[in-house]
């Protein structure tokens, strides 16, 4: 059943939070999801090392609702950039979890988080692509809604990653950042 | 990669035994990656002695590999900036030359791609979240002055910024639409997304 699947992922989560990638064990994930080991193994035939992948994936895609979520309600897709890049900056600085691993055994998390890259960018720019084509008469002669997405999506996760020069808690820096690196080139009357 | 001469010359300044060391260190991580490389693999390499490896490196192994980051980006940096000052004189021709030569440089880079594709937990750590913000920080340095007569001096560091953030993402991972070594595929994404955020920038500086 779904619920077991989650409930497993939701304890392998806790448990990374507490001891870490690396010394979390299929015994802790037992303990605290308290099923039986066999249940584990059925949903995780690979063990220790399917349940890690698996919930580096996990936390990735509800990092990526919560990201949607949050943009939901902006008025248009300046605005959609904007909010996406203030709350994904913020929402990275305090994943606790996540600055944990990154501080004590980055070397863990990384590798995975890069090969998933592809998907990532791909979902990104399957997010962005229908909201510009929304906007269809706003884009620059010549611009396509694909080639937008696909660019803006690698921005995005660019600036997601480091904020480098920008201050991407300050609104004002945002709006900027927004209206010349990601749609100058992209739509007609970003002032 | 540099080929070498690979006589020892009995004179040789020591500047050149750490180059050749170098140079000996990338083609073994080339071969069979930095894990496994030993300053045995890499004194044999460079054909000098065990002696000769520690008395350029005293700090052993990861001193070298110090060494050899530090030899590469100022290698790197070097190709950059000639290619930068050949295209000195306009700003579209300055970018599209220095995203494709770093693009091919990157690409090309046997050990890098082998670390890449066997060793990414010894190489991504230097190249993630925080950690890039230090790579960024390098590369507004070798290509913020060459733009600062075209963008101002203070929007230079986060142009340079910005083509670094490009080359990055589309030389890590790959896009069907764009060939980031390929100078006419370059060209359309600098004039269609780089181009008028730059100017655009500039008018609402003014």
């Amino acid at each position: 059943m779904q619920d077991q699947r989650e409930r497993i992922l939701e304890a392998t989560y806790a448990c990374v939070a507490r001891y870490g990638l690396g010394k979390t064990k299929v015994e802790d994930v037992v303990r605290e999801a308290k099923l039986s080991r066999a249940t584990i193994y059925r949903y995780f035939p690979g063990g220790k090392d399917q349940l890690m992948s698996e919930v580096i994936a996990w936390e990735m895609t509800r990092f990526f609702v919560r990201l949607a979520d949050a943009v939901a309600g902006a008025p248009d897709f300046s605005h959609l950039l904007e909010e996406g890049l203030v709350f994904a900056h913020r929402a990275i600085e305090e994943h606790d979890v996540l600055q944990k691993v990154l501080e004590t055994e980055p070397e863990r998390l990384l590798p995975q988080l890069t090969v998933a890259t592809h998907s990532i960018l791909r979902a990104v720019s399957a997010f962005l692509e229908p909201r510009l084509a929304a906007e269809a008469d706003r884009l620059r002669p010549g611009m396509t809604p694909a080639r937008a997405a696909e660019y803006l999506a690698r921005m995005i996760l660019s600036f997601i990653g480091q904020q480098g020069r920008w201050d991407l808690t300050d609104r004002e820096q945002v709006r900027q950042l927004v209206r010349t690196e990601l749609l100058a080139g992209v739509t007609r009357d970003t002032l | 990669m540099v080929v070498i001469d690979q006589v020892a010359r009995p004179e040789e300044t020591s500047v050149d035994a750490g180059e050749r060391i170098v140079d000996a260190t990338l083609r073994c991580i080339a071969r069979w990656g930095l894990a496994k490389t030993t300053l045995d693999d890499v004194a044999r390499e460079a054909r000098c002695s065990r002696a000769t490896v520690y008395r350029a490196f005293p700090g052993g192994k990861d001193s070298l590999v110090c060494s050899v980051v530090a030899v590469e980006v100022e290698r790197l940096a070097a190709g950059l900036r000639r290619t930068l000052a050949e295209h000195a004189g306009d700003l579209e021709d300055l970018l599209v030359a220095g995203i494709v030569h770093t693009a091919r440089w990157l690409t090309a880079h046997d050990a890098l791609r082998f670390m890449l594709a066997h060793e990414p937990e010894l190489i991504l750590p230097r190249v993630a979240f925080h950690q890039m913000n230090q790579v960024l920080e390098v590369a507004c340095a070798i290509v913020g002055p060459a733009l600062a007569p075209h963008v101002g001096a203070d929007g230079a560091g986060r142009a340079a910024e910005w083509v670094a953030r490009l080359v990055f993402s589309y030389t890590l991972s790959p896009s069907d639409a764009v060939d980031v070594c390929d100078e006419d595929s370059v060209r359309v994404l600098v004039r269609d997304f780089v181009l008028p955020g730059l100017t655009h920038r500039a008018t609402a500086t003014r």
